[in-house]
C-alpha cells in the first residue's frame, strides 16, 4: 500500500491570554492510499486541528506532516495552498459555499483557479453535480437549497480537481440523520472509486462507516483501530 | 464715464455709430437704428447724438461682476471728441493679432508716447486675481480634503465589505485558491467601486456644475461660468478614483489574506 499522509511526532499550540493551549501533543499518524478513516473524539480533543494540519490548511508547531510524499511541515503557504487545490478536497461542517455563486459554479470555482477551461470545467460540474444527485439544481444558488444539498454540492466541489484525498471536518454535523446517511453513502461511493476518505466525527454511529477509527483525547492518539500492533 | 440722456426712434442717417452692451440694449430697451445721445459725466458737454449699431456680449469678467455697470463701445475719434481734453487718455488697450509678441509693440508705444506704462495682459490679470488665487488655493484646499475624506471612506466600505465576506474568503483560500488571487479580487473590486464613484461624482458634478451656472447666470445676468468640470478634472478624477479604489483594496485586502484561512470564518 502506498502511503498517503505520514504525521510524525505532530504537536500544535495556539496562543491565549498570553499562554499555549497545547491542541495536539505530539501524534503519530499513517493512512495509506484507499482507506477511509474516521478520526473520533470529544469536541476540545484536537480532531479538527489534526484534520487541519494533515490537509495543509494549518502548520504544525513541531513534528512532521507527509501528505502525498510533500513535507507539508516544509511548505510554504503558497505552495499548500496549490496543494489544497490539485490534490486535496475538503469538505466542511458548514458547507461554506458561495451564496453569490450556483452550484454549477461553486463547482467550477477550483477548476477555474487550476487553469482549466471553460467548456471542460462545466462538463466536469454538470457530471459532478449528476453524480451527487444534484444534476436538476445546477442552477440554484444555496441558499434555495436544502442543508443536505448544499452538502452535495460541497461534495461535489471537493471532488472538482479529481483530488486523491478528501477530507471532511463533521461532514454531517449540520445534516438530520436520513440526509446524513445519504452523505455517508456518496461517501462510500467516493471511496470506492479509490478517493483516500479522512474523517472527522463525534459521532460513533458515523465513525463506524469508515473501514478505521482514530480516537482521540486531549491532543493525542489514544486508540487506533488500524495501528499494526496496536489497540 | 458717459450718461445717456435720451434716446429717439430709428433715425441713423449719417450719425456716428456706437455699440451698446447686451444687457444694457434689454434694460433700456435698445434696438439697433436706435439714435441715442450721449455726454461726458464729468463735464457740462453738450449732447451728443448716435445711432446704434449692434449689440454685443460684454467679455464675461469676475472681477466686474458685481459692479452694476454697463458699457458701450465708440469709435475712437468720436470718443476723443467727447473728451475734455482731447489729447489725453487715462489707460487704453491694444488688441494684438493672436500669437503676437506682446514685447515690440509695447516698446513702440512706449517709444511714441513718453511716460507712458505698457502692462501685458497676464500682468494684469495677474495683479488683479490676487483675491481669486486666494479662492482658487481654498478651493484646492476642499478638494484635497474631499479627496482624503473620499479616500478613509472608499478604506471603510471596503473594510466593511471585506468583513462581512470572510466566510467567503475563507472558503476560496481552503478550498485551495491563492491569497493572491483573493488579494487581486479585492483589489480590482475596490478599484471598480472607485471607479464608478469616481463617474458618479463626475456625472454629479457635471449636473451641479450646470445648475449653479444658470442660477447665478440668472441672479447676474453674465455668461461668466462659476462652476466649471473639464475633461482634465475628470480625468483626475478617474485617476484618483483608481489610485485610492487601489490602495483601499490593498489595505483590506493585507488584513484579510494574512489571516490564517482557518480563523477567517471566526468572528
Amino acid at each position: 500500500m502506498t502511503r498517503v499522509i505520514d504525521a510524525r511526532g505532530v504537536a500544535k499550540d495556539y496562543p491565549y491570554g498570553g499562554e499555549a493551549v497545547h491542541a495536539l501533543r505530539g501524534v503519530d499518524l499513517g493512512v495509506d492510499a484507499g482507506e477511509w478513516i474516521s478520526i473520533v473524539g470529544p469536541s476540545g480533543c484536537g480532531k479538527s486541528s489534526l484534520l487541519n494540519l494533515l490537509a495543509g490548511i494549518d502548520a504544525p508547531s513541531s513534528g512532521t506532516v507527509e501528505l502525498l510524499g510533500r513535507p507539508l511541515h516544509a511548505l510554504r503557504e503558497a505552495e499548500r495552498s496549490r496543494l489544497r487545490l490539485r490534490e486535496v478536497g475538503f469538505v466542511f461542517q458548514r458547507f461554506h459555499l458561495l451564496a453569490v455563486l450556483t452550484a454549477q459554479e461553486n463547482v467550477e470555482l477550483p477548476m477555474s483557479e487550476a487553469g482549466i477551461g471553460r467548456a471542460e470545467r462545466r462538463g466536469r460540474a454538470r457530471e459532478l453535480l449528476e453524480f451527487v444527485g444534484l444534476g436538476h439544481r445546477v442552477k440554484h444558488r444555496p441558499p434555495h437549497l436544502s442543508g443536505g444539498e448544499q452538502q452535495r454540492v460541497a461534495i461535489a466541489r471537493a471532488l472538482a480537481n479529481r483530488p486523491r484525498v478528501l477530507f471532511a471536518d463533521e461532514p454531517t454535523g449540520e445534516l438530520d440523520r436520513r440526509t446524513g446517511e445519504e452523505i455517508l453513502a456518496l461517501f462510500q461511493r467516493v471511496n470506492a472509486e479509490g478517493t483516500t476518505m479522512v474523517m472527522v466525527t463525534h459521532d460513533p454511529g458515523v465513525a463506524a462507516r469508515a473501514e478505521r477509527t482514530v480516537e482521540m483525547a486531549d491532543g493525542l492518539v489514544v486508540r487506533d483501530s488500524g495501528a499494526k500492533g496496536g489497540s | 464715464m458717459l450718461t445717456l440722456l435720451a434716446v429717439a426712434a430709428a433715425l441713423g442717417g449719417g450719425l456716428p455709430q456706437m455699440l451698446v452692451e447686451r444687457r444694457l440694449a434689454e434694460a433700456v430697451p435698445l434696438h439697433v437704428g436706435d439714435t441715442v445721445s450721449v455726454r461726458p459725466l464729468a463735464s457740462g458737454a453738450a449732447l451728443r447724438p448716435f445711432v446704434v449699431a449692434g449689440v454685443f456680449e460684454r467679455p464675461a469678467d469676475p472681477s466686474r461682476i458685481s459692479r452694476n455697470e454697463f458699457e458701450v463701445r465708440l469709435h475712437l475719434p468720436d470718443l476723443q471728441a467727447m473728451l475734455p481734453a482731447t489729447d489725453r487718455v487715462d489707460r487704453f488697450a491694444v488688441v494684438l493679432a493672436p500669437g503676437a509678441d506682446p514685447s515690440p509693440a509695447a516698446r513702440w508705444i512706449a517709444g511714441v508716447a513718453f511716460g507712458t506704462a505698457v502692462f501685458g495682459s497676464r500682468d494684469l490679470a495677474e495683479e488683479s486675481s490676487s483675491t481669486f488665487r486666494v479662492v482658487s488655493r481654498f478651493h484646492h484646499a476642499i478638494g484635497i480634503v474631499t479627496i482624503l475624506a473620499s479616500g478613509i471612506f472608499l478604506l471603510c466600505v471596503m473594510t466593511i465589505r471585506v468583513d462581512e465576506r470572510r466566510r467567503d474568503m475563507a472558503t476560496l483560500r481552503l478550498v485551495g485558491v491563492s491569497r493572491a488571487t483573493v488579494f487581486r479580487a479585492i483589489v480590482l473590486e475596490a478599484i471598480a467601486i472607485a471607479v464608478l464613484g469616481s463617474a458618479a461624482g463626475a456625472g454629479v458634478g457635471i449636473v451641479g456644475a450646470r445648475i449653479v451656472n444658470a442660477y447665478y447666470a440668472h441672479v447676474y445676468d453674465t455668461t461668466l461660468r462659476f462652476a466649471l468640470v473639464t475633461p482634465r478634472i475628470v480625468l483626475l478624477a478617474a485617476l484618483l478614483g483608481l489610485g485610492l479604489g487601489a490602495a483601499a483594496g490593498a489595505l483590506a485586502a493585507w488584513r484579510v489574506v494574512n489571516v490564517p484561512p482557518q480563523r477567517l470564518g471566526e468572528r
